[in-house]
């Protein structure tokens, strides 16, 4: 049998540092099942509801669908899951046994650290986590400004993790309060450092030390705290990055009328995230790209403005950070406040007393591979470790963390870590793409600039249900698609005609490369050696869920008239259509059976229910012209017409099936559908009585 | 390829009343690729007896299988040994009629009715249309005839066409068939072979065909060894 590729990944998943089932959850997420969707997700990450909110999604921007309209909302759906499974979730945290005498000790309770906690709490190890702040989060917690990530949600993430039995000592600095030799002493066998950067950079540039010079952490700090001191009407920030496009945003909503962001990239070369720029704009903050700092104009020690230089260049040749300015551009603004936010550090306190070397002055000795420092038993992961870089990377840092750790301290050996490449499927074929129905994303809502502006609260709506679900549908179900069974083929170009995308072909037998595959499943619902299935939906698969369903209630309790119905899965705006509870049935006499696109029902599939005892069989596909597979709509009624033609040689008849198309929603029509078809089947009942 | 089209659904069921224990049985081969006998519509015909009965409230039971190609003893040879097993009445068998003789002969005391009816040598005209293309008539003379057969695809299988009724480019019969002599005429005009049709062909020797009696391949060198063994 010839199966997909399993080397290669959706680019989606490949794109994740911590190689999210994207699909997946996407495709849990169509089908209702939110709480599967949400151990997806934290089976990869344990901090799914900050990366909920401010993931900087790499799945996004490499997912395929980017070709035919838009990339699947991700990101907006992984927050969705979170926010509606809260109870699940909290009911499925348990406490972890302790398997083996080793304790763990890690420094930092940030993303990195937390996860390699997680894992080695999972793993069976006792672990300690010291953090020198009052709250577990690192940066999350203390300087992500409250608008993009409120506390509370960072404490989900971090309330699961202790939950599995890891001990957190807050209020603990190491190296000052306790030094690595102490905790050695105390029998940690292993110390993993992940305290990540949390010391601003500074400038030589005259004037630094005045009053009103600011540094982007100790100021977004003192903001989470609500401790700032006034920042005035102006407040020029000193960087491109998205710190400084958080501390621009901060200052915004502390009062500043006027923030600029001065930085010495281009526009383009800017490294915040597109996304943040172009919220700052809308909230009214301005931009100066290729601009340097060239002094601090203060009087009488306070600021009271900046002197820009026009930098002509960032980089040199080879790509280093090699600054030119052209002296004579001068541009000086007005400023109350000038912050920097240029760049951060590692506070190395934590080694101090210790043997553990440094590279150079913040920087640990440290190998990338081992993640092992220059001292036997003490690891490194996190921004302490790699630079600085996003909230899922430093989790995949912590999850390479927790790996070197274990192999450690059940070998005493140090374990070889090679950067892992995953072969993806590649870009979606122009030719394909340009059959695939365009559906527009559905929006985020964001609240007014002016309005957000104006406090700290949350200014993104999460999904609704129904525009969670509506999302969902959108994802491309890459390399899930569909796959023949060399033994049973019989070549005979079925697939090939029928494929809407041009997609299948025969070499001696069939073949859907899963480069191209949409999964529409026309294909293995038309072949008739029944030789192609899905990935995700296995031929005549709707009889086996069908008993199951009908199992559920003694045959002498069925309900009559019975009536099954395959039903669209892609109609419904929330999930209580979505699953069929006995219950249900049993009051309606109406079995529901949900179909990712009823277009892949086999006349098998149709005629399955009434073997079970169905009386009559309703299909409900999308509203008319609405399938998001081409042809597919035609290729059904043909199913259909077959179907009824046999019911009708059977002598049950044709009306026995019925065919629907939505209207509007599941919610709106399906019901009056399923009480027409049941009439229909009532009045026959008196025509064969009375004749 | 060969071509066959389902039997009606009435005439099947009524070949395996009183059957108790019934198989369907597909093949794989050229039944398969003209949509009538596969995997599939085994599953639909299996189907479609199950629901019957089950209206008529008759306790019967309606096995499924499908192998490689019927036409092979050693394909059939697994299927015969599973309808012994289970004790199978009666067998229906969705191959052309190659396939039922083969396994009727296999399966002695069990019947195997047909399930389709088999019709005729044909090929892909767009898809979900065969034509029949070639009369299996066993002296192929479509080296003369520019690889349009008239023997299959003309209603009188004349050797020097067209006949009067020739309209158009379609046959006097009607419907969509066309005439396969204007067809000949047509293909050897782009030839530049038209000529040749001028050597007037001689009556045919219809016994090389199905007129002729039951016929009989044999590949010496492969037969022999066979009957040695």
């Amino acid at each position: 049998m010839r199966v997909a590729n399993e080397c290669l990944t959706a680019p989606c998943s490949a794109a994740c540092p911590v190689q999210t089932d994207t699909r997946g959850y996407a495709d849990a997420v169509a089908r209702g099942d939110y709480e599967r969707a949400l151990e997806l997700l934290l089976e990869a990450n344990p901090f799914s509801s900050v990366c909920g909110r401010i993931c900087d999604h790499p799945c996004e921007q490499a997912c395929r669908r980017s070709k035919i309209d838009a990339p699947v909302g991700l990101r907006a759906l992984k927050r969705f899951v979170v926010e509606h499974t809260g109870e699940h979730r909290r009911a499925r945290r348990a406490r972890q046994p302790v398997l083996y005498p080793e304790r763990v000790a890690i420094v930092g309770a940030g993303p990195a650290g937390l996860t390699a906690a997680h894992d080695l709490a999972r793993a069976g190890y006792a672990v300690t986590v010291f953090e020198r702040g009052d709250a577990p989060g690192g940066m999350l917690g203390a300087t992500i400004p409250r608008y993009r990530l409120p506390y509370e949600v960072v404490r989900e993430d971090i309330d699961d993790i202790l939950a599995l039995g890891v001990e957190l000592r807050t209020g603990v600095e190491i190296g000052r309060d306790v030094t690595l030799d102490d905790l050695r002493r105390e029998g940690f066998s292993a110390i993993l450092l992940a305290t990540g950067l949390s010391e601003s950079h500074s400038l030589t540039i005259p004037g630094i030390g005045s009053e009103g010079v600011l540094l982007a952490v100790p100021f977004l700090e003192a903001a989470r705290l609500g401790t700032t001191t006034p920042v005035g009407d102006r407040v020029v920030v000193i960087g491109g990055g998205n710190v400084a496009f958080d501390v621009a945003r901060t200052a915004r909503r502390l009062g500043a009328s006027e923030v600029t962001c001065a930085c010495l990239e281009s526009r383009e070369e800017m490294p915040a995230h597109e996304w943040e720029i172009t919220e700052a704009l809308e909230e009214g903050i301005q931009v100066m790209p290729s601009w340097g700092p060239r002094a601090i104009v203060a009087e009488e020690g306070r600021v009271r403005g900046i002197e820009l230089k026009k930098c002509l260049r960032v980089f040199d040749e080879e790509g280093r950070f090699a600054p030119t300015f052209d002296e004579g551009h001068i541009a000086t603004l007005l400023a109350d406040s000038v912050i920097l936010a240029v760049g951060q550090r590692a506070d190395l306190a934590c080694i101090e007393g210790s043997s553990v070397q440094i590279e150079r002055p913040g920087r640990l000795r440290y190998s990338e591979r081992t993640m092992a420092t220059s001292e036997p038993g003490v690891f490194a992961c996190g921004e302490v470790a790699t630079g600085p870089g996003s909230a899922v990377r430093a989790v995949a840092d912590g999850h390479r963390a927790a790996r070197a750790v274990a192999h450690y301290l059940e070998t005493g050996e140090l374990l070889e870590q090679a950067p892992v490449t995953h072969p993806t499927l590649g870009e979606l074929p122009d030719a394909v793409a340009e059959k695939v129905r365009r559906v527009a994303p559905v929006a985020l809502r964001h609240a007014p600039a002016e309005a957000r502006v104006t406090d700290f609260g949350d200014f993104e709506a999460g999904y609704s249900e129904a525009e969670a679900l509506r999302e969902a549908r959108r994802c491309l179900a890459c390399a899930a698609g569909a796959f023949a069974d060399d033994d049973r083929c019989a070549g005979c170009l079925t697939c090939v005609r029928v494929c809407p995308y041009g997609v299948a072909t025969v070499d001696k037998t069939a073949a859907m490369p899963e480069e191209m595959c949409q999964a529409c499943g026309l294909c293995a619902a038309e072949c008739p050696a029944a030789a192609i299935a899905l990935q995700r939906f296995g031929t005549y698969r709707m009889r086996e869920e069908l008993s199951a369903l009908l199992a559920q209630i003694p045959e002498s309790e069925l309900p009559r008239p019975l009536v099954v119905s395959y039903c669209c899965l892609f109609e419904v705006t929330s999930r209580s259509f979505v699953r069929a509870h006995p219950a249900d049935l049993a009051e309606t006499g109406i079995a529901r059976v949900m179909v990712p696109c009823v277009a892949r029902l086999s006349v098998p599939d149709i005629l399955a229910p009434y073997e079970l005892g169905a009386d009559a069989v309703v299909i409900i596909s999308c509203a008319d012209g609405e399938c998001m597979y081409p042809t597919a709509e035609q290729r059904l009624a043909g199913r259909v017409r077959r179907a009824k033609a046999l019911l009708d040689e059977i002598g049950l008849g044709a009306e026995r099936l019925d065919h629907w198309k939505t209207h509007e929603s599941a919610e709106v029509s399906w019901t009056a559908f399923w009480e027409i078809s049941k009439r229909k089947l009532a009045q026959t009942a008196v025509k064969e009585t009375v004749g | 390829m060969i071509v066959a089209e389902q039997k009606p659904f009435g005439q099947v069921k009524e070949f395996v009343e009183g059957y108790r224990k019934i198989m369907v049985a597909g093949c794989g081969a050229c039944v398969t690729v003209c949509l009538v006998g596969g995997e599939a519509e085994v599953k639909v015909l299996a189907s479609g007896l199950r629901i019957a009965h089950l209206q008529e409230g008759k306790a019967t039971e309606v096995l499924e299988a499908c192998v490689t190609r019927q036409c092979e003893p050693e394909f059939n040879d697994p299927l015969v040994e599973r309808i012994r097993e289970e004790g199978v009445e009666a067998v229906i068998s969705l191959a052309c009629g190659v396939g039922v003789n083969l396994l009727a002969e296999a399966l002695e005391d069990v019947p195997v009715f047909p399930g389709v009816n088999t019709t005729f040598f044909g090929g892909v005209k767009e898809a979900g249309t065969w034509l029949e293309l070639c009369a299996g008539c066993g002296e192929c003379i479509l080296h003369l005839t520019g690889g349009i057969c008239p023997v299959a695809r003309c209603a009188k299988s004349i050797m020097n066409g067209p006949c009067g009724g020739t309209n158009d480019g379609k046959c006097e019969l009607g419907g969509e068939t066309a005439c396969a002599w204007a067809l000949i005429i047509e293909r050897m005009s782009r030839l530049g072979t038209l000529g040749q049709l001028e050597t007037v062909q001689p009556a045919r020797d219809w016994s090389t065909g199905h007129y002729g009696g039951p016929r009989r391949m044999t590949v010496e060198a492969v037969q022999a060894v066979a009957k040695e063994e």
